[in-house]
């Protein structure tokens, strides 16, 4: 069985009959024909025969992976950012800001091909740019290097901003569960104003491993196809 | 006519120059629906029962419109019933027969078998009915709504009430007053959830839903 995350710009792939593990490639690079048997992520309709609601893949993947019974799992994408939070393992509330805090984690890449920058290289700044999202933050760290700031110290304080933003938007938690592309990001992680234990970019397939595997939907063919 | 739901080829943009665009989607579709339908008289309900945006919209229409604009309020405490907000019917039936029963003074009639709740939606009608699609039949209804069905719109208490047994939806129109008793009522349920939506629910509330359902074990899938 083939298991997707498709996100905005990288998709994750695992087989489940191959001793392999889990392949990332480039979305734009993706060819036509590539599919999965169940899928997440927001290009998951166009590619898969079982679509699995982002959120719902993000909890699983957590529960599977975290044994405390209150957390907070965060996943910093390319375009979004989305959490969900337990309480005495139960569920207890959740967030996607798929609109305002749009292209984050694309904006920090775009930056970082743009400026040829290395982020394990980057030390976190004392101050942050106040970034709405990605998108308006770009246009600030320019602003800055044309006042003569340092470029690398003007992405550092871009990517703290973008942290601090997605820290808030999670409620501010003194813990967090950190997944998604950004986890490989040094710099980015340890801007995030918590103690941050990272999952890695393959937390939305663990989810989807157990969903697909434990038989609580009791057959794949039952989900609404896309 | 009930000038709330939107009169087919309205366009509620139009009216931007009258209304702000970040205003409650609801009274935007009203006074879009009063200044383009041929009314004779209207008849707006400005009393606790509704809110101070009903109040102001009232006067732009009496400005801008030659009909007669008369304020009226209901203060009615007579609870009639709320069989439609406890029965088995789809929850976007349920709405659109309260809905409905806004014209007809004895308000829904008819048999309608209750059913045992796997979780409720707290609110008013939203703009959007596509958020209701995601709920099963087994939804009770509460607040705002079920006073609608009541006949009894300023009936607070009534409108305050939820059931803390099932996991439930807390829903408010955006920039609605009522967002924050719909926020805090979540966070005094025990398993409640909050959100808002505007004229179209978004893609991201869409699925906030969704997975609250789901990992709460009120729709296929996961178990808590």
């Amino acid at each position: 069985m083939i298991l997707g995350d498709f996100g905005t710009s990288y998709t994750k792939l695992l087989d489940t009959d191959s001793a392999a593990g889990p392949k990332v490639m480039r979305t734009a690079e993706l060819g036509l024909g590539v599919r999965a048997d169940v899928g997440t992520g927001h290009n998951a309709r166009l590619r898969s025969s079982v679509v699995v609601n982002e959120l719902v893949a993000l909890a699983t993947g957590a529960r599977r992976r975290i044994a405390a019974r209150d957390f907070l799992v965060l996943d910093c994408g390319s375009r979004d950012v989305k959490f969900v939070a337990f309480e005495n393992a139960k569920f207890k509330r959740a967030g996607w800001n798929s609109e305002c805090g749009s292209s984050m984690g694309f904006s920090i890449e775009l930056l970082e091909m743009h400026f040829k920058l290395d982020y394990k290289s980057l030390a976190v700044p004392e101050e942050h740019l106040a970034v709405a999202c990605g998108v308006l933050g770009i246009s600030a760290v320019f602003d800055a290097v044309a006042r003569g700031e340092e470029v690398g110290g003007a992405v550092a304080r871009f990517v703290k901003g973008i942290a601090m933003n997605a820290h808030r938007f999670a409620g501010c938690p003194a813990e967090i569960y950190l997944c998604g592309g950004l986890c490989e990001n040094p710099l980015f992680v340890r801007s995030v104003p918590a103690a941050v234990t990272t999952l890695g970019r393959f937390l939305l397939l663990d989810g989807l491993l157990e969903i697909a595997g434990s038989g609580a939907w009791p057959r794949l063919t039952d989900r609404k196809p896309c | 006519m009930d000038l709330d739901a939107a009169a087919p080829d309205i366009n509620v943009e139009a009216e931007a120059r009258l209304i702000p665009r970040y205003y409650c989607a609801v009274l935007r579709t009203v006074l879009s629906n009063a200044l383009r339908l041929e009314l004779g008289t209207i008849y707006a309900d400005v009393g606790r029962g509704k809110c101070d945006g009903a109040r102001y919209v009232t006067e732009v229409l009496r400005h801008e419109l030659s009909v007669p604009v008369i304020e009226t309020e209901n203060a009615d405490m007579e609870r009639r019933g709320n069989s439609v907000c406890v029965s088995s019917l789809p929850l976007v039936e349920k709405f659109e027969k309260i809905v409905e029963s806004v014209k007809l003074p004895e308000g829904v009639r008819g048999d309608f078998s209750s059913s045992r709740p796997r979780c409720g939606f707290w609110g008013v009608p939203p703009r959007d009915f596509g958020l209701l699609e995601l709920f099963p039949a087994e939804t009770h209804v509460f607040g705002w709504t079920r006073c609608m069905e009541n006949k009894t719109p300023a009936d607070t208490r009534l409108e305050l009430e939820f059931d803390p047994a099932i996991p439930t939806v807390f829903f408010a129109q955006s920039f609605c007053a009522k967002n924050s008793i719909a926020y805090y009522l979540a966070h005094l349920h025990p398993r409640g959830f909050y959100v808002d939506g505007d004229f179209d629910i978004s893609a991201s509330t869409r699925a906030k839903v969704e997975a609250f359902l789901e990992l709460n074990g009120v729709t296929r899938g996961q178990q808590t």
